[in-house]
């Protein structure tokens, strides 16, 4: 191995594929994003720089800010609902007495390989205005009824446990997988200890699932600000642009007002604050690196 | 030195499967696109498994792409006819069908980003007008001339044909279109109640319909061209114009007759007039609701008649738009909303076989008004056919062609709009007034920043 690394053609050849692939189909389809959020572009003709006028026209358009709205709304509710269910669920069903584990494990992944029209069809169905939901009411002798999806206010809600439901499933998989890497020595150690089960999990399995709920936390709240297939399916993104959000902006402006240039300016704002929640989770979770290294080199001198 | 060797063509092998990996998916890329369109009907989805013939001599057979919508009997019955005249007419001509998707161009111009435009595509005003800007679309003033194309369209729907730049880029099939109000016939007279004629009238129809669980109108508001169509009917009966004038910027959405109009549908609204979740609400729900009697009105275009009659014989029929007064009433008989627009088959002119292409759009749009006369009993066609319908008209259709020469002005249909701008906002803005949970100053604000 230790000749592999020191053969730089070796290394070279090894990065070039994925470094390629990353170039070609990531990094230049940004940067051309941000180009062309500059100029008047309709998709099909040569662009015309415009300078800052697509910005200025989108910190001014009152949709911007509901969408910014919405998806910090989405977000929140998405993270919060997967990680805590996630967690709940996948450390009951790692109790090896627990029945039923192995149906529980299945049936809280299904709702992921569902396609995603799919699950919206199926909620759509429940939740308009003569659908389940309602009509549950309606037989339990209830008044109660909600316009549920077209809700100016409360849609975006109502959108976002319908994607937290789905995805719950992918998280609650990484940390069952997280929590079998985890070796049953430490809780063994704390059984001796007179730890009870819940003090266990509180002060074992969460702290060593750290690495997992950044990533689940990164999935979670990027997915949030990305977005787009349930408003467009649940709402259509109204009423009245109520449930918009940046990439239903994006999607707004280059294809039904053939207004590309507006449309990337605005996935341009998106793409920034995905990376600006990218560098908060990893400075909070560096910052717990740091301090742990600190605190393992303190031990060390004094011992 | 050996071993170096080695792993340096291991690596090398590594590294060129990878991106011959990726290199390998240009070919079923080509596909790629008509693919995702085959989700509308099975009958579709066989179509495009035709595989294309290679244009070679004369006399040969030639596939033409064709993108164009083949969802319902409105759409379906003039294509399948279509397509078996053009087998006797052009024997050495097949067509491969991509259906159209409901996604606001979206398909149409990513092909055309891509160069992969069909051959014969159906274009609505905004795509006339994008790739026009872009040549991706052939001016067919020469082949309108020698077809005889314009010598068999209607006088009233000549400028149907025509872009704003005076050339032919489509060929229309529809003509002059209108929005027409339904009403279910039977609830009325269950619940002895008279066409309203007035705003009062029609808040009266309101109360006791909802006192007796019926919904009073069923929108489709998830379609923003049914709620701009809702608020063009109310707004025809103040400025004749409605959104036809706002579109073009010689009325203002401030202008008094606007206003009032976004006021009168608020009101409306408020009294209930459309059913709660009418904004989440699609087509297919609305007019099952409408034909069940769950609903006792509904807006939709001619083209619904066949339809609705088909479910509720003598049962539905359609009325003038209500109005503030009875004066108003009968001075608005002669204002409809909807219209014509220069929708219709566009030609790729950097097709192979563009000329021909050009020859089969301007026959398959022929065919396509035959089939609405005879099939459809739709005469409201761009074209003189010269057929007769293989039944009698529906009773509401002969209504209408009886309306027709009192009929003054007309708006357009949103997908006639050419201020995408002001299209984009009139849709939404007026999907915001049906949830009753905007108010006619936002909707008046918001349009006006839009205009």
């Amino acid at each position: 191995m230790k000749k592999y690394m020191g053969n730089k053609l070796a290394i070279f050849l090894f990065v070039v594929p994925a470094l390629a692939v990353f170039l070609i189909f990531d990094f230049i389809p940004i940067i051309q994003v941000f180009a062309y959020s500059f100029t008047d572009w309709n998709g099909l003709t040569i662009p015309n720089f415009t300078g800052l006028k697509n910005y200025l026209e989108l910190f001014g358009d009152r949709v911007f800010y509901t969408s910014n709205r919405n998806q910090l709304i989405f977000a929140v509710i998405i993270t919060v609902y997967q990680m805590f269910f996630a967690t709940v669920f996948a450390i009951t069903i790692s109790d090896k007495k627990m029945k039923g584990r192995k149906f529980l494990r299945v049936a809280y992944f299904i709702p992921v390989i569902l396609s995603v029209t799919v699950v919206c069809q199926l909620w759509g169905a429940i939740l308009s205005g003569e659908g389940l939901l309602n009509k549950l009411f309606e037989a339990f002798g209830s008044d109660f009824r909600q316009n549920w999806l077209g809700d100016r206010y409360k849609a975006i809600y109502v959108i976002a446990f319908v994607n937290a439901w789905q995805w719950m499933g992918y998280q609650f998989a990484l940390i069952v997988a997280g929590i079998k890497s985890i070796p049953s020595d430490y809780y063994e150690a704390a059984r001796i200890d007179g730890c009870s089960n819940v003090k266990a999990h509180m002060k074992i399995t969460i702290p060593l699932l750290a690495e997992t709920y950044k990533f689940c936390l990164i999935i979670s709240l990027t997915g949030g600000i990305k977005a787009f297939t349930e408003m467009n399916i649940l709402t259509g993104g109204g009423p009245n642009k109520s449930t918009f959000t940046l990439t239903y902006m994006m999607y707004n402006a280059a294809f039904k007002k053939s207004n590309y240039g507006y449309g990337l300016a605005a996935a341009s704002i998106m793409v920034i604050e995905c990376m600006l929640i990218m560098l908060v989770i990893n400075f909070i979770f560096r910052e717990k690196d740091q301090k742990k290294e600190e605190e393992r080199s303190r031990r060390k001198r004094s011992a | 030195m050996k071993k170096k060797l080695v792993s340096a063509i291991a690596c090398m092998t590594v590294a060129a499967s990878t991106l011959v990996g990726c290199t390998g998916s240009s070919a079923p890329a080509d596909t790629a696109a008509p693919a995702e369109t085959q989700t509308e009907t099975p009958a579709a989805e066989t179509k495009t498994e035709e595989t294309k013939t290679e244009e070679t001599a004369s006399g040969d057979k030639v596939t033409l792409s064709i993108y164009t919508q083949y969802a319902d009997d409105d759409t379906k019955v003039p294509y399948d006819y279509a397509v078996e005249q053009l087998k006797e007419a052009y024997p050495n001509v097949e067509l491969n069908l991509i259906v159209q998707a409901q996604d606001d161009g979206q398909t149409l111009k990513t092909l055309a980003a891509t160069g992969q435009l069909p051959d014969i595509y159906q274009a609505s005003t905004d795509l006339i007008n994008t790739f026009r800007e872009s040549n991706q679309i052939m001016v067919l003033n020469d082949v309108a001339q020698s077809t005889g194309f314009l010598d068999k369209l209607y006088d009233a729907n000549k400028d149907l044909a025509y872009a704003e730049d005076g050339n032919i880029y489509a060929f229309p099939f529809s003509g002059q279109e209108y929005v027409l109000w339904y009403y279910n016939k039977a609830l009325f007279e269950e619940n002895g109640l008279e066409v309203p004629k007035t705003y009062d009238d029609l808040l009266n129809c309101i109360e006791v319909f909802k006192g007796k669980g019926i919904t009073p109108l069923a929108l489709f508001g998830q379609e923003g061209w049914n709620t701009a169509a809702a608020y063009d009917v109310i707004a025809t009966r103040y400025a004749t114009g409605g959104i036809k004038a706002l579109d073009e910027g010689t009325a203002s959405v401030t202008d008094e007759g606007y206003v009032e109009a976004a006021k009168m549908m608020e009101k409306l609204v408020a009294a209930g007039l459309y059913q709660e979740d009418a904004t989440t609400t699609n087509y297919d729900q609305a007019s099952q609701k409408f034909l069940s009697g769950e609903a006792a009105m509904f807006i939709n275009g001619q083209w619904y008649i066949e339809d609705a009659t088909k479910e509720l014989g003598d049962n539905v029929d359609w009325m003038f738009y209500p109005a503030a007064d009875e004066a108003s009433y009968e001075a608005g008989k002669a204002a409809f909303s909807g219209g014509g627009s220069a929708s219709g088959f566009a030609v790729n002119p950097d097709s192979e076989n563009a000329a021909l292409a050009a020859e089969v759009a301007e026959f398959i749009t022929e065919k396509y008004c035959e089939a609405k006369v005879m099939y459809r009993h739709n005469p409201l066609v761009a074209l003189d056919t010269g057929k007769e319908p293989d039944s009698e008209y529906p009773a509401m259709m002969k209504k209408l062609s009886d309306t027709l020469p009192t009929i003054t002005s007309t708006t357009k249909f949103t997908w006639g709009l050419t201020n995408s701008t002001f299209n984009d906002a009139i849709q939404s803005e007026s999907q915001g007034l049906v949830s009753g949970q905007f108010t006619a100053d936002e909707f008046v604000e918001n349009v006006a920043d839009a205009q």
